[in-house]
Order: C-alpha cells, then sequence, then structure tokens
C-alpha cells in the first residue's frame, strides 16, 4: 500500500460523508443562482460617486462593487456548507468515535485532520471559488480580466473571517466532541461582526478616530477592503494599498495560528 | 472503476444542478428601463443622435431596430454625450468631426440600404454607448425609423442559456453509470 492510499481512503470517506446525495447538487445550485441573482453593478456606478477617501482608480473601484455585489449571497451559503461540514461532519465522526476507525489507518494523525479540513473546507471552497469566477466571467470578462488582482485581494480578504470562525469552530468541536455548541458559536461569531461593525462605525464617527476600523480589520480585512476601494466609512481614514495588505495578512496569520492549535490538539490532546 | 464512476457521477450531478440554475436565472424576466423611438430624414452629410447612455452595465442590452428608405450607416459608439442647448432646443453637441476623429470608439458600424435592420448590444464593462445614424455625404437624401430598448436582466441571456445547454448533456452522461449504481445499492438495501 503506498503512503499516499490511506490518506485518500480517509479524504475519500470524508468527502462521502460531507457531501452526500444530493447536498453537494443542492449547494451547487445555490451557489449559481445566488451569484447571478445577486450580481449588482448598479453597486459599482454608486460607489464610483460617492468614493470620499477611496484610493483605488475608478476601475479598481468597479471591479470591487461587482465581486462585492456577486459575494454576497454565495459567501453565506459557503459559511453555512464549511459550518455544517466542521460542526456537523468533524463533531459527529468525534461524537460516534469513527474517528478511532481512522487512527487505525497507517497515517499520521494530522494527516487524518488534514483529509477531514480537505473535504470540508477545501471542496466547498473549490466550488464556491470555481463558480464565482465564471460568473463574473460570464457577466463582466473585461472587468474582471484587468483586474484580476483586485479581485482576488477581495476574495482572500472576505474569505478570512469565516475561515478564522471555522478555525475557532474547529477547535471547540475538538475539545467538547461534539459539534451543535460549536456550530451555534460559529453563527454567533459570524452574524456579532455586522453588529461589533455597525458599533464601531458609530465609535469612529463620533471620535473621529478610524482605530476601532483597524482593530475590526485586523480580524476582518473585507472592512478596510471597502474603505480602500469605496470610501464608505468617513473622511478620516484613508488607508494605503500597503495597509490593506499588511491587515489581510495579519488576519490570515490568526487563522493560520487557530488551525495551528486545532492541529495540536488533534495530535497530542485528543485522548481516544 | 467504482471510484472514478463516483467522481465522474457526482461531477456530472454538479453540471446538472448548475445547468438547472443557469435555466432558472435565463427564465427571469428582462425589465425595460428606457424605449425611445422616432423617425426623421437625413440630408447628405447629416448626423442623428438615437440613443445615449452613460455606464451602460453588462447586465443591460440595447436593443436597436432601425428602417431606412435610401442608404445611412448606424453606429454604436463608445462616448458619452452632453445635451445642449442648440437652436433653442435641447440637443447632443455631436457632429460628423467627432466620428471623424474617434473611429477608435467605434463598437461596430452597419451600412443600411432600403431595409429593416435589427442588432442587439450587451458590454462586457461598464462603458457609455451612444448610437448614431449618418448619411454619407456622397449618398441622396435618406428617411429612417428607430426604436431602440434598454433592458436590464441578471445576466445575459445567450451567454447563460449557452452554458446550460452544454452543461446538461455533459452532466447526465457523466451521471447515468452512476445514477444506475446508485439505484440498484438502494434498490438491494430495500
Amino acid at each position: 500500500m503506498g503512503k499516499g492510499r490511506p490518506f485518500l481512503e480517509v479524504l475519500a470517506s470524508a468527502i462521502h460523508e460531507d457531501y452526500r446525495f444530493p447536498l453537494l447538487e443542492v449547494f451547487a445550485f445555490l451557489y449559481a443562482l445566488g451569484t447571478f441573482v445577486f450580481a449588482s453593478f448598479g453597486v459599482s456606478i454608486t460607489a464610483l460617486g460617492t468614493t470620499g477617501q477611496a484610493m483605488a482608480t475608478v476601475k479598481e473601484t468597479v471591479a470591487y462593487g461587482a465581486v462585492s455585489s456577486l459575494l454576497s449571497m454565495p459567501l453565506l451559503i459557503f459559511i453555512i456548507l464549511i459550518f455544517k461540514n466542521i460542526a456537523y461532519g468533524l463533531g459527529s465522526d468525534l461524537e460516534k468515535r469513527i474517528i478511532q476507525t481512522y487512527f487505525s489507518y497507517p497515517i499520521k494523525r494530522w494527516g487524518i485532520l488534514t483529509a477531514k479540513l480537505l473535504s470540508a473546507l477545501g471542496v466547498a471552497l473549490l466550488l464556491f471559488l470555481g463558480m464565482q469566477i465564471s460568473g463574473l466571467y460570464i457577466l463582466a470578462p473585461d472587468i474582471i480580466l484587468p483586474q484580476l488582482g483586485t479581485v482576488l485581494l477581495t476574495y482572500v480578504a472576505s474569505l478570512s473571517y469565516p475561515l478564522l470562525i471555522a478555525g475557532i469552530m474547529l477547535l471547540l468541536t475538538l475539545k467538547l466532541r461534539r459539534g451543535g455548541i460549536s456550530l451555534v458559536v460559529g453563527l454567533v461569531l459570524y452574524f456579532a461582526m455586522s453588529m461589533v461593525t455597525g458599533i464601531a462605525t458609530i465609535v469612529a464617527i463620533f471620535t473621529e478616530s478610524p482605530l476601532a476600523f483597524q482593530i475590526i480589520s485586523a480580524i476582518s480585512p473585507s472592512l478596510i477592503l471597502q474603505q480602500y476601494y469605496a470610501g464608505t466609512l468617513g473622511d478620516f481614514w484613508a488607508p494605503a494599498f500597503s495597509e490593506v495588505l499588511l491587515y489581510t495578512g495579519v488576519s490570515y496569520v490568526f487563522v493560520a495560528v487557530v488551525f495551528v492549535l486545532g492541529y495540536i490538539y488533534f495530535s497530542r490532546r485528543l485522548n481516544l | 472503476m467504482k471510484l472514478w464512476t463516483t467522481v465522474l457521477g457526482r461531477l456530472g450531478t454538479v453540471f446538472i444542478a448548475i445547468s438547472l440554475a443557469l435555466l432558472l436565472v435565463s427564465i427571469i424576466p428582462q425589465i425595460q428601463m428606457f424605449r425611445s423611438e422616432g423617425a426623421g430624414s437625413l440630408l447628405p452629410g447629416g448626423i442623428r443622435v438615437v440613443f445615449n447612455q452613460p455606464n451602460l452595465t453588462p447586465q443591460e442590452e440595447v436593443q436597436l431596430t432601425v428602417t431606412v428608405e435610401g442608404k445611412a450607416t448606424v453606429y454604436l459608439l463608445e462616448m458619452n454625450l452632453e445635451l445642449q442647448m442648440v437652436n433653442g432646443t435641447f440637443d447632443y453637441a455631436f457632429d460628423v468631426t467627432d466620428l471623424q476623429e474617434n473611429s477608435d470608439l467605434i463598437i461596430w458600424e452597419h451600412e443600411v440600404e432600403n431595409e429593416e435592420y435589427k442588432r442587439s448590444y450587451t458590454p462586457t464593462r461598464l462603458m457609455n454607448a451612444t448610437i448614431v445614424v449618418y448619411n454619407k455625404p456622397d449618398s441622396e437624401n435618406a428617411y429612417f425609423q428607430y426604436e431602440v430598448t434598454l433592458t436590464s436582466s441578471l445576466a445575459p441571456k445567450e451567454k447563460v442559456l449557452t452554458i446550460a445547454y452544454f452543461a446538461a448533456p455533459i452532466g447526465i452522461i457523466l451521471a447515468i453509470p452512476w445514477l444506475l449504481n446508485f439505484w440498484k445499492q438502494r434498490k438491494t438495501k430495500k
């Protein structure tokens, strides 16, 4: 038996469990529908008129507006899918002790978790990005292709916070060995961000200081991206492109730390 | 063999799901945003702006029908015109020299002679669009009638339908072996 075969077997089993027929098809349908139904270039045109503190060029702003409008509903669908896969998929494996069967395979523990995460996050991400990029290309190839950097940066920044919550949910699921609570925590964390952003906006407007936005941007860089491209958060904050990259990088450091903790816990502390 | 049947089969069902979503997107009706019709005569060298829209989006489609008695050329130009007061009435500030100087802004042109001409256009980016009818100086007087409609839809219908029509049969072909296997297994379980 080759070294990769047990890994592929665990991966195939995880994919089989996470995407039972017709779950994958339903999500593919929703991604495709959501991509087009919520696409709006009107957002881009409106943004052109309100780019008070925007540091980006008009073309970049248009591309950002188009991607943001396409992202809205499919991102929520993607989040539901990965939350379900981590909380329900991995949680169920731990609860029913199916994970112990995987431990009998000639494969290291981190390999098992990688296979589970590739199924839970990787396949969902592949489907999500595949549909999104194809949708953008169908709708507006001449906006997207010249501004590919902006398009990719928008996706990278928008996915950071959902991935951070997914990492926190992974830790909680491993710790509690069940997925119900971590699913609730994940959903609360996701929806709490919009409330926190609202409060931060009020604080920032009254203090005329971007500090609150900067703190949030470190875990959810889509906020700094919104200010950089659309400039809708106020005149007191004009982030440079290097800052956008910095905050996006910092947010992914947090994501990486949470996932590394998950790997360490799964490999060394999970007593099964 | 079984693994590949499953992988290809699920890929096929995903294709079918996507094509169903695209078919659904294509049947959502378009909204008419603007409609204009008119008629007029053009002297040799005369020009008439029949449509001008700043920031035309990839979700909008311009449909033009023009009937010409005589000979005239229809142009779709990537430019935005401003209305100006000319001889007491508002008109677009545009003349033949604009057309000659901005030949790089011509998206398409078509010569129409004693016929009805129909054309639609959906941009692939945000752009300004202007449609003009021009009678060349070496032609005789021309009479024309036009109708321009601007519609808005979720996605370019033709593109979406083409993808759906390709994805569905490919999906069905890929999915059939897996679906048959899936059906057999369910029967055996019962």
